[in-house]
């Protein structure tokens, strides 16, 4: 495809432009919905943006802890790690976001806290696996090759095994970039402000404008991230 | 195999350890909760959660070897423990955390019947996916244009929230039965277990269509010439040959699934369908640490039980398709 990611942009922008109170509440009120008071345009513009500084916070958490722990058990010194990585991986997918929230909710109080821990808690082990999967996927006589010019193990993992496994790791890191958003939505539930709290409101006033409008501001904010990160992506691959 | 000792002393060691560690900052802690006014625990209770984590991390780095996933369960159960024990202490004073069990002798059929409730709306969430996933990982294994719209379909649906796929589907079936009032006949409705069970079941389309068309492809084309040159019609050919021999890789799937729509379904607490995700968010909107352990730790324990239960069947359908 030569426009990675421009019909997921399009997908997101029709969504983003759907939530706009002037085009919402034509369409819940033809669609016979209850329609409440609408949630106005530049309320939603400043939730998207909590929303994104959020998820984005959490993806930076998830992200940069699992790439740095997916290397250290692949180096030499942290091979023992390995067992416990993958049995964590396995028991963090009990665990849904939902449930995080609500255990840390006690803990770490309303807003944005509860809400990053299940983002980092929930995306860590995804990125870690897809790191140490990623790594895994470099041939070891490639590396014994890198080694015997004379490469220096810091050497070999910067030009050549990250390189290598670039791809697996930046589609691991796409997938937790999406949880992210996904997630940050259940914030809301938290009490931090973002694109799921007019639906949460909506769901408990019976308000189906409210609930039009978080839904598709949500959704096409998803798909927006997903599209500027497969661009991003593109625009690395052209570069190196 | 060789097995270590039980690891339950040791678990128990590293519990006391980050509990000894842990409770006397909580009682630093002025936490107690002023009805109406919830306060966070702070930075003493993170420290709390972060040794619940690490806790929970060493007992898996002492017994964890690649493939053992038991030590997993019990990894997240310290963990869990820790953080239950860190929550309980937050919410109501240092022993208030038995407060748990009186909790639960209070509400135990209320919760009992969450429980069923869940694990009913888990399993209609299993079953509406396994049926619409047939056609579609059979249309994918033709290859034809239908079967690229549809992965693309299953692929978009994965990138929705699904707080925001919830409350669409709430919206649409609201609309739907005021076009239609016929349907309400049928039982649906745009509040409760129809917008739950949809919505879980979309998300549960992506590995159980990858598994399904994946194992049925699974069989060497030397196997399939050999299964035609015996006659083999191509129903019996899928029936008899792709089938088995892709089962293992299909019951990989269900188990991904299965996890995927015990957690999923905890959602469904917000769209007015009852199940364990009701009682969190109850105790949640009353910031009422007990009621949310109450809810949390079934759909934990609900999930790894699923798991390790369609591992084994996994691991038994494997080597009956050797032995066979």
């Amino acid at each position: 495809m030569s426009r990675p990611g421009l019909g997921t942009a399009l997908l997101g922008l029709a969504l983003a432009a759907l939530s706009h109170p002037d085009l919402a509440g034509p369409l819940v009120r033809a669609l016979g919905l209850q329609a409440g008071t609408p949630v106005p345009a530049g309320r939603l513009a400043w939730l998207a943006g909590r929303h994104l500084t959020l998820a984005l916070g959490g993806f930076a958490l998830a992200g940069g802890l699992g790439v740095a722990l997916g290397i250290l058990a692949t180096r030499a010194a942290g091979a023992r790690l390995r067992g416990a990585i993958e049995t964590l991986a396995a028991a963090a997918q009990a665990a849904p976001p939902v449930v995080v929230i609500g255990l840390a909710l006690p803990l770490l109080g309303f807003g944005a806290p509860p809400t990053l821990l299940a983002l980092a808690a929930y995306g860590l082990m995804p990125v870690l696996r897809g790191t140490l999967d990623a790594l895994a996927t470099v041939p070891a006589e490639v590396r014994g090759a890198a080694a015997a010019i004379g490469m220096t193990p810091d050497q070999i993992l910067w030009r050549v095994e990250l390189p290598l496994a670039a791809g697996p790791i930046l589609e691991a890191l796409r997938v937790v970039m999406l949880l992210a958003v996904a997630t940050a939505a259940l914030g809301a539930l938290a009490g931090a402000p973002t694109l799921g709290t007019p639906i949460v409101v909506g769901l408990q006033n019976q308000n189906g404008l409210h609930l039009v409008q978080g839904a598709a501001a949500a959704a096409g904010l998803a798909f927006l991230a997903d599209a500027a990160f497969q661009a991003a992506r593109a625009l690395a691959r052209r570069w190196v | 195999m060789i097995r270590h000792a039980s690891p339950f002393p040791l678990a128990l060691a590293v519990l006391a350890a980050a509990a000894l560690i842990g409770l006397p900052l909580l009682t630093l802690a002025p936490n107690r909760l002023v009805p109406g006014m919830p306060q966070a625990g702070g930075p003493v209770a993170g420290a709390a959660a972060v040794l619940a984590l690490i806790a929970g991390f060493l007992i898996a780095v002492a017994r964890g070897r690649p493939g053992h996933a038991a030590a997993g369960g019990v990894a997240a159960l310290a963990a869990l423990a820790a953080l239950g024990l860190a929550a309980g202490a937050v919410a109501g004073g240092l022993f208030d955390s038995l407060s748990l069990a009186v909790e639960y002798r209070g509400r135990a059929g209320a919760v009992n019947a969450a429980i069923l409730q869940h694990l009913g709306l888990s399993a209609a969430a299993l079953v509406l996916a396994g049926l619409v996933a047939v056609p579609l990982a059979l249309a994918r294994l033709g290859g034809g244009r239908a079967g690229r719209v549809a992965d693309g379909l299953i692929g978009g649906v994965q990138v929705v929230p699904a707080l925001a796929l919830f409350a669409g589907l709430v919206s649409a079936l609201s609309a739907l039965l005021a076009v239609a009032p016929a349907l309400r006949g049928l039982g649906l409705a745009a509040i409760g277990p129809t917008p739950a069970v949809i919505g879980t079941a979309a998300y549960l389309l992506l590995p159980l269509v990858r598994s399904l068309a994946a194992g049925l492809a699974a069989p060497e084309p030397a196997v399939l010439d050999a299964a035609r040159a015996v006659g083999l019609t191509p129903r019996q050919e899928l029936l008899r040959v792709r089938l088995p021999l892709g089962a293992p890789i299909l019951v990989g799937g269900v188990r991904v699934a299965a996890v995927q729509s015990i957690g999923l379904s905890t959602l469904g607490g917000l769209v007015g369908a009852g199940g364990l995700g009701a009682v969190v968010f109850e105790g949640m909107a009353q910031f009422a640490a007990d009621l949310i352990l109450l809810g949390a730790l079934p759909v934990v324990l609900l999930s790894l039980a699923a798991d390790r239960l369609l591992a084994r069947f996994g691991a038994r359908f494997a080597l009956a398709g050797g032995a066979a």
